[in-house]
């Protein structure tokens, strides 16, 4: 019976090898869970380079956008290890990895590095940032409400201007060491993989850089996304220099993650490994479409011309916003490939070099279509919860409320 | 307990965390509790005879150990069916196992009639060696399984545990698919394969016992493809005395397809 299911199982996917495949090989070991896990840690880090750039390089016109760019942050980084545990099964087993480290494991450290990421920097960054707002919303309560924002507060209640001057210097200190930290999370999700030696496609030390500068353009473009979508959803109006300023940001990072790209394409085309042929024809046949045009022409050279033309020219306020809104979609669709292409791209050719096998996705299961895309949406919910708890713009909508009184 | 937090208390009273901000002072708190906390727990959530032998449970052995046995061995078959694997021992698949078509055995073994053996019959198990692959050895018996008799089940014509062909191969294409097809699109299609390769008729029978020759010297090429060669196709024509002398024609000129480079 067993024979008799393998044998069902492969033999659609023998159909679609080419050349010669180890046996090993017909079947893709890493799926679309795979491909989802470092495309939700860039999103993370990303949206949360987003935000410093507020906090340490003082860009005021991102200030709209620097709360909203921390709860992403969160929301995502909770989800982004669930496709992981998913495709590992066990997940009740998962916190062993802390209980018994095992330094030779770069997949093992990875708990590490997430977990300082999540409690040292990002929610302690949160947590001086929405303090004041915590003490209020818990003064302002009452019963459960009000000891679930005192719990949240720590029991704190110092709210005097002292304390908040440093719950500002604070913040602006954890956000220095959250960035080599958010560099460490996406760099080190790409080391993942370029410490792959045997696999010509990941094995290159740009990996790492590759993917922390595509980890910063999905965040970026993620922000302009919700910030979009979120600030009508409030009755209020897109700021519009600040809305320019993120294009900008997406823009030159773009830039950067092109260039190095390129860079990578060039020193393998330069290098032309013993790989390179069967790397050819992996891209020229089973990759064309989600690295050639998905990849690099739908998700970066039409984004970045369409940011570029609205840069050149005088275009009106409300079609910028649609072309922005456009490329910020392009740029998701752009990176996910991105990632796709490295996880599942890797996995299609033989270590022999000579051939090329195929990934067949299934909808139901737990390395389904249907779970991938409920893990995609759960950061989105867990982030609406966010807003819902820690009311982001109270303060903001505080002052409104007040400026129209007076009026 | 009551002592600990006096303690706590007394040491955050006494030392410089007491001029330090409240905020400092409640983190420090739930610093510590974390740590305590993971520090207590840790102890006894880690198995005792963790890293005994290495980064991993001892027990874990045992556990491996324990798992049940699915599949039961060539050797286990033997004992009651001799006939059928003294057939395999002597033919083409003397060198696999019972179980790569049956499926695992061990259940068998136990209890013979409760757990019947897989017949598969399916024409799709003996494609996963014999379906056509461009890189599979020359030689090895290669199949298009849509147009080799698409309507039969493999075992109809062939018994597997002795599985030469029903007849003899009419045709070199059976086994040589990879040549045969690259030759079909070159220019050497009309050539017969034995005008280059002269095979004794048991190669069919015992292919590795009897080989077909190759041509071994320039001059047989040369019979198409020099000059005053009396040929009427469109042969390219050399010199044989002046085109590259050290080497022999094959190590340049691939005679299956001779075209490609």
């Amino acid at each position: 019976m067993i024979m008799e299911e393998i044998v069902q199982h492969l033999t659609p996917l023998l159909d679609e090898v080419t050349g010669y495949i180890f046996p090993n090989e017909i079947e893709l070991h890493w799926g679309l869970l795979v491909v989802i896990y470092p495309y939700l840690t860039g999103l993370v880090a990303g949206a949360f380079i987003l935000a410093s750039l507020v906090k340490v390089f003082n860009v005021k016109e991102l200030q709209p956008t620097y709360r909203l760019s921390l709860l992403t942050a969160l929301a995502f980084i909770i989800i982004a290890p669930l496709p992981l545990l998913a495709h590992l099964g066990h997940p009740e087993k998962s916190f062993e990895i802390f209980l018994t480290p095992n330094v030779n494991s770069a997949m093992a450290m990875f708990g590490f590095v997430y977990a300082w990421y999540l409690m040292a920097v990002l929610l302690l960054e949160l947590w001086f940032d929405f303090r004041k707002d915590l003490i209020l919303m818990a003064n302002e309560s009452r019963g459960i409400k009000k000891w679930f924002y005192k719990t949240l507060s720590l029991f704190s209640k110092d709210i005097s201007d002292k304390a908040v001057a440093f719950d500002h210097k604070a913040v602006r200190v954890i956000t220095i060491i959250g960035i080599p930290s958010a560099f460490l999370l996406h760099g080190y999700v790409g080391f993942l993989f370029g410490s792959i030696k045997a696999n010509p496609w990941w094995s290159s030390v740009l990996i790492p850089i590759v993917f922390l500068f595509s980890a910063i353009v999905s965040g970026v473009a993620l922000v302009i996304l919700l910030y979009m979508i979120i600030t009508p959803l409030r009755n209020k109006i897109v700021d519009m220099i600040c809305l320019d300023k993120l294009a900008s940001y997406l823009f030159y990072i773009m830039i950067v993650d092109f260039s190095l790209e390129i860079l990578d394409f060039i020193h393998r085309v330069y290098e032309s490994e013993e790989s390179i042929k069967i790397l050819a024809s992996l891209v020229q046949n089973r990759l064309f479409s989600s690295l050639v045009i998905m990849q690099v022409l739908i998700g970066m050279i039409i984004p970045l011309f369409t940011i570029a033309g609205v840069k050149t020219f005088k275009v009106p306020a409300d079609l910028r916003k649609l072309l922005y809104f456009i490329s910020a979609i392009l740029v998701q669709v752009g990176i996910f490939s991105t990632r796709w292409n490295v996880v599942i791209g890797g996995q299609l050719f033989s270590k022999s070099f000579m051939g090329l096998t195929t990934y067949k996705m299934t909808f139901f299961g737990l390395e389904g279509l249907l779970v991938s895309i409920a893990l995609l949406i759960m950061p989105f919910i867990i982030l609406w919860m966010l807003i819902k708890i820690l009311k982001p713009w109270r303060a903001e909508d505080a002052a409104v409320a007040a400026h129209s009184a007076s009026q | 307990m009551l002592s600990i937090f006096r303690n706590i208390r007394g040491f955050m009273m006494n030392s410089w965390l007491s001029k330090a901000p409240e905020q400092i002072k409640l983190l420090v708190v739930v610093v510590i509790l974390v740590i305590s906390a993971f520090l207590i727990i840790r102890p006894l959530l880690i198995p005792d005879d963790f890293g005994e032998l290495g980064h991993f449970r001892t027990g874990a052995l045992n556990d491996a150990v324990a798992i049940e046995f699915k599949y039961a061995g060539r050797a286990s078959c033997v004992e009651c069916h001799d006939d059928m694997t003294e057939m395999l021992a002597a033919g083409y698949h003397k060198k696999l196992s019972c179980e790569v078509c049956h499926g695992p055995l061990a259940g068998h073994i136990e209890d013979s009639d409760e757990n019947e053996p897989s017949f598969p019959r399916e024409r799709t198990l003996c494609p996963v060696c014999h379906e056509y692959l461009s890189s599979r050895p020359t030689g090895f018996p290669q199949i298009v399984s849509q147009s080799h008799n698409s309507l039969k089940s493999c075992v109809t014509c062939h018994e597997p545990h002795d599985p030469a062909p029903p007849e003899v191969p009419s045709e070199c294409s059976a086994c040589h698919g990879e040549i045969s097809r690259s030759k079909a699109v070159s220019h050497h299609m009309d050539v017969e394969c034995e005008f280059c390769h002269t095979t004794p008729e048991l190669h069919k029978i015992s292919p590795r016992q009897y080989r077909p020759d190759k041509p071994q010297n320039r001059e047989f090429c040369g019979q198409c493809h020099t000059k005053n060669a009396s040929n009427d196709t469109d042969a390219p024509l050399i010199n044989l005395a002046t085109h590259e002398t050290r080497y022999d024609c094959w190590q340049c000129h691939y005679p299956h397809l001779p075209e490609a480079r």
